[in-house]
């Protein structure tokens, strides 16, 4: 039975996919009425007004640019500080490396919601908010519980041995960090990289909540703006969304082995 | 280590003080009250006077909401900046639903929004308290527009801004399809207005595209299916007071009517986005579309050939039919008290304020203004004109303050259309209104 | 000289002790300071705007336990919500994973597939489910249409008694290919011996399921199932993409109801409504382990 179950499981499940994304793509270079009137097929007329519209009208163009910054700003800076504090969590012995990796990891336990506007009022205060620093700052405060448990996890399982080789030939710590450990490391940043870039690249509860200004909006914010009263029209959204995700998804197509294991090592943590 | 950071200067009473400010940006009735950040502006809601002489120069920043109108408004900014080479204009938008939440906090000590513009109810109230308005009473600007309209601009007694759009939120009409249906004269009652239906539904229309699934714009038909069933025009606000019940005989009437109509919306209607219903409409395949004017812009660029009317459901008996339609005046414009261009800002209001100017912006966009005595050259705008003297109420679903409140109320209608008893749909909305009121 | 060696591996010793003080620094600054005063918050009536506030002890935790149908509401849809995913997006994983663990090029394929999903944000994966429920001429009715079961069309978010279950459908396509993953990886470690020994013994295909795979797998089963209910609790991006902001009651959860209260200026109420939120998901993730490890 398994014999034909199983193809029209995939099939259907790939279909699934696969048909929902070939509309908004499709659809993307199609009017409101041709949409509606056969959403499956390609476009006959294809136009290109939609993106137009969406960089002029919808000012993706910027949300672009800001959604690049914060993520790179809030990757780079998330590795670095995790990095640190998950060398130490492993370097340290006993009880206080653990308990510090015990601290830092507990945060994966505490969902965001639960602090947002208490953390409004503190970025607010310190003039963080409607700033993409703000959004670096906060995005990295969010995902490095996750950085810390990933890369901990892997630098502990770096031999003791090494470790104490490197430091008998009268390396400091800084320089067991950066010439051995982080090395070593690269497959796992790589993978925490991956995360973290998905993550804070599809944020949106922080933008919604700290910007305020339309030039610091990030592409999902942006994105979510399509849908005012008057303005809704699925054809520009698709576009919208096809902007959104082109990045994501050609890095997924190239780096795809590091986007499974990152987002996957984002889940088992737990 | 936490010696270096300020967490010691941030001490109990300011953080929940700071925390109210952070607060102003998080609604979507956006927010009263104090300043964003700045702990010693809270509860100041003196104005300032405005500036309206002076050297007109410097940079107006105009932060507004409405995307659709980048092209002419950057059009009017250059007639502007012939007229005043010295100043200029540059334009902030935000689209609507970031524009309720976070306008507040935008304009507050002026970083933008020299000029800026707020929407009717709970948002120009909470900026008036904030003392962000420079008060226009007594200004030029205010004879230039119909004093019937401008009501909404003003509290205790104080113009604070100018609403420059008027929509009447009123079903849009196919008149073409009324025609084939035998009615060339609007409905008087509620027979008459089911009898419409029917006649539309024989010849094959869909009689109402009504865009149940999307609760911003559902909405709009409660608009007009209470402006004659309720006993006073502030109904909203006393269902939010708690001196009117949604269980009391005028909307259990109203919800049963919602019922009545069920038969003559689209198929599965309570899924329905405004874009499926437009392209519905705009196709020309329904006799009304249950939003307002502010879409006939939209539906013309999908095509429709048609022409349109406005057509509001009567629920009662002619006699007792105290408005014929709904309108909505939005969009104010208001002068930032802590600008330092007033002179420019208020220039430019006064630019727009002008019937010629007024009269571009209102035929680019094919939205009615509250300016006097423009002449609209829109066929569209010019056909639905005549709504301008008729007798409408102000939109009353802007009376809700309370989101949770508003929410409730709707969607009873939204349920009695999903087959849910009226008296039920009622007692649930009833139960969730006592919980919220403050 | 071995005094100046160990000197010097002092000073080593104490730079190391500066390593983690960036990542605390921003920890408990920018987040665990912030999450005890919402603690504080919780216990006022502050309205977001006024200079002053009372405090009002506990009453804002005992209007959410007898006074208000809409946070029941949201927490009844959130049960319905995550019961529904945990339960959907398992099993459906699970098969997936069993059909494409061997290496095969269309294996590859297809999970690659599977998991594109996961990489796209929540606010796009709403706008494209929105034309597929949309009810006129959206892709599923008109797929229906297409294939002569017209008769099958659905209003799918527009009906209040499902519209949850839509948005659960979503979830679970959104990333259940992140979960089949984890399932890939779980059975892959099950040793191949143990197969040949239950062929050995002429154990059917459900028999070599029952008492060599589900045992054996069961560490990923936990990993998934204490993931996805996190994810599928905490769900908010989605909803306000695919319900509106805010959202009507059928698609109403806790995440957009904190949300909402703060937008209606009640700060201190929102605050409370956060931390009883904060609650339920460490109470559920409890149960669910309980549960879990019970079973397995």
């Amino acid at each position: 039975m398994t014999k034909t179950v199983r193809p029209i499981v995939l099939t259907l499940g790939a279909l699934a996919v696969v048909l929902p994304l070939l509309v908004v793509v499709f659809g993307t270079f199609k009017t409101l009425p041709q949409l509606f009137d056969s959403p499956l097929s390609p476009p006959s007329s294809p136009t290109l007004d939609n993106y137009r519209r969406a960089v002029d009208e919808g000012g993706l163009a910027a949300a672009f640019v800001n959604s690049a910054i914060v993520t790179a700003g809030a990757v780079v800076l998330t590795l670095a500080v995790a990095s640190l504090a998950a060398f130490f969590c492993a370097r340290v012995p006993g009880r206080v490396g653990w308990i510090v990796f015990g601290v830092l990891v507990a945060g994966l336990a505490v969902p965001a919601q639960a602090a947002i506007v208490p953390q409004y009022v503190l970025f607010d205060r310190l003039g963080l908010t409607d700033s993409l620093l703000g959004l670096v700052l906060v995005d990295t405060t969010m995902t490095l519980p996750t950085a810390v448990f990933i890369l901990g996890g892997f630098l502990r399982s770096i031999p003791e041995e090494l470790y104490e080789a490197a430091e008998l030939d009268g390396a400091g710590p800084l320089r067991v960090f950066r010439s051995m450990a982080l090395p070593l490391t690269r497959p796992a940043l790589a993978t925490t990289g991956i995360f973290l870039f998905v993550m804070d690249w599809n944020d949106l509860l922080y933008p919604l909540l700290f910007v305020r200004s339309h030039e610091h909006r990030t592409l999902p914010l942006a994105l979510l703006d399509f849908q005012g009263e008057f303005l809704t029209q699925y054809p520009l959204l698709f576009a919208g969304v096809v902007i959104a995700s082109a990045p994501v998804v050609v890095v997924y197509v190239l780096l795809q082995r590091f986007f499974v294991s990152g987002l996957t090592a984002g889940a088992v943590r737990g | 280590m936490s010696r270096s950071l300020p967490t010691r200067s941030l001490d109990r009473r300011s953080a929940l003080r700071l925390f109210g400010a952070a607060g102003l940006g998080l609604g979507l009735a956006a927010c009263a009250g104090p300043g964003g950040g700045s702990s010693s502006s809270a509860t100041s809601a003196s104005s300032s006077a405005l500036a309206t002489t002076g050297d007109i120069k410097g940079t107006v920043s105009f932060a507004h909401w409405r995307a659709e109108d980048k092209a002419v408004i950057a059009d009017l900014i250059k007639a502007y900046r012939k007229k005043y080479p010295d100043a200029g204009v540059e334009q902030d938008i935000s689209p609507s639903a970031d524009y309720q939440s976070t306008a507040l906090r935008r304009i507050q000590g002026s970083r933008t929004g020299d000029l800026f513009t707020a929407f009717r109810g709970a948002q120009f109230e909470q900026i008036v308290k904030a003392g962000v308005y420079a008060p226009l009473t007594g200004s030029d600007v205010v004879g230039a527009y119909q004093k019937s309209l401008i009501g909404p601009g003003a509290s205790k007694g104080v113009q604070y801004g100018l609403p420059y759009q008027l929509v009447f939120n009123t079903p849009l009409a196919n008149t073409d399809a009324l025609d084939k249906a035998g009615h060339t004269g609007a409905p008087t009652d509620w027979d008459g207005f089911l009898q419409l239906l029917d006649d539309l539904k024989s010849k094959g229309y869909t009689p109402i595209a009504w865009p149940g699934g999307d609760s911003a714009n559902a909405g709009q038909l409660l608009n007009t299916m209470v402006m004659n069933n309720a006993p006073s025009d502030d109904m909203f606000t006393k269902i939010e007071s708690g001196e009117y019940k949604v269980t009391d005989d005028w909307f259990l009437t109203t919800l049963k009517q919602y019922g009545e109509l069920t038969p003559y919306f689209q198929a599965r209607a309570t899924g329905s986005t405004t874009d499926a219903v437009t392209r519905l409409f705009a196709g020309g395949r329904a006799g009304l579309l249950a939003t307002g004017s502010f879409q006939m812009a939209g539906v013309r660029a999908l095509g429709a050939k048609f022409p349109f009317d406005l057509v509001a459901p009567i629920t009662t008996t002619a006699d007792k039919a105290k408005y014929e339609g709904v309108f909505n005046t939005t969009f104010i414009l208001g002068v930032n008290s802590a600008s330092d261009v007033q002179p420019a800002a208020y220039a430019f209001l006064a630019f727009l304020s002008d019937p010629a100017n007024a009269g571009t912006y209102a035929n680019a966009t094919g939205q009615h203004v509250t300016v006097e005595g423009v002449d609209y050259t829109n066929a569209d705008l010019k056909a639905v004109a005549p709504w301008l003297t008729r007798k409408t109420l102000l939109a009353p679903r802007f009376q809700f303050l309370n989101l949770d409140i508003r929410t409730a109320v709707e969607n009873a209608a939204v349920a009695v259309v999903g087959g849910k008893k009226p008296a039920q749909a009622a007692e649930e909305a009833q139960r969730v209104i006592d919980q919220k009121r403050a | 000289m071995s005094s100046t060696r160990s000197a010097r591996s002092r000073r080593a010793a104490r730079a190391l002790w500066w390593f983690p003080v960036p990542a605390l620094a921003l920890y408990l600054f920018f987040f665990a300071y912030p999450t005890v005063q919402a603690v504080q918050y919780a216990l006022t009536d502050w309205d977001g705007y006024s200079a002053t506030y009372d405090n009002v002890g506990l009453s804002s935790f005992t209007e959410l336990a007898t006074g208000d149908d809409v946070f029941r509401n949201a927490a009844a849809n959130n049960l319905k919500l995550t019961l529904t995913v945990v339960l959907a997006q398992t099993a459906l994983a699970l098969l997936l994973a069993l059909y494409l663990v061997r290496t095969t090029r269309a294996s590859t394929l297809l999970r690659a597939l599977f998991f594109l999903p996961t990489v796209l944000s929540s606010v796009s994966v709403a706008f494209v489910w929105r034309f597929v429920y949309d009810p006129d001429g959206g892709l599923l009715n008109s797929a229906l249409r297409a294939v002569g079961a017209g008769s099958w069309q659905s209003v799918y978010l527009g009906n209040p008694d499902t519209a949850v279950f839509w948005l659960a459908l979503t979830q679970v396509w959104f990333h259940v290919g992140q979960m089949m993953v984890v399932f890939i990886a779980g059975l892959q470690a099950i040793p191949r011996e143990l197969y040949e020994a239950a062929d050995l013994d002429g154990a059917g295909r459900w028999a070599r399921f029952r008492y060599v795979t589900w045992p054996l797998v069961a560490p990923a089963t936990g990993i998934v199932v204490a993931y996805t209910t996190v994810q599928s609790f905490k769900a908010f991006d989605l909803v306000l993409g695919l319900g509106g902001n805010p959202p009507g009651p059928a698609l109403d959860l806790l995440s957009t109801r904190v949300y909402t209260t703060f937008s209606n200026n009640r700060f201190g109420y929102a605050a409370a409504q956060s931390l009883v939120f904060m609650a339920l998901i460490a109470l559920l993730t409890w149960v669910q382990r309980r549960a879990v490890r019970r079973a397995t």
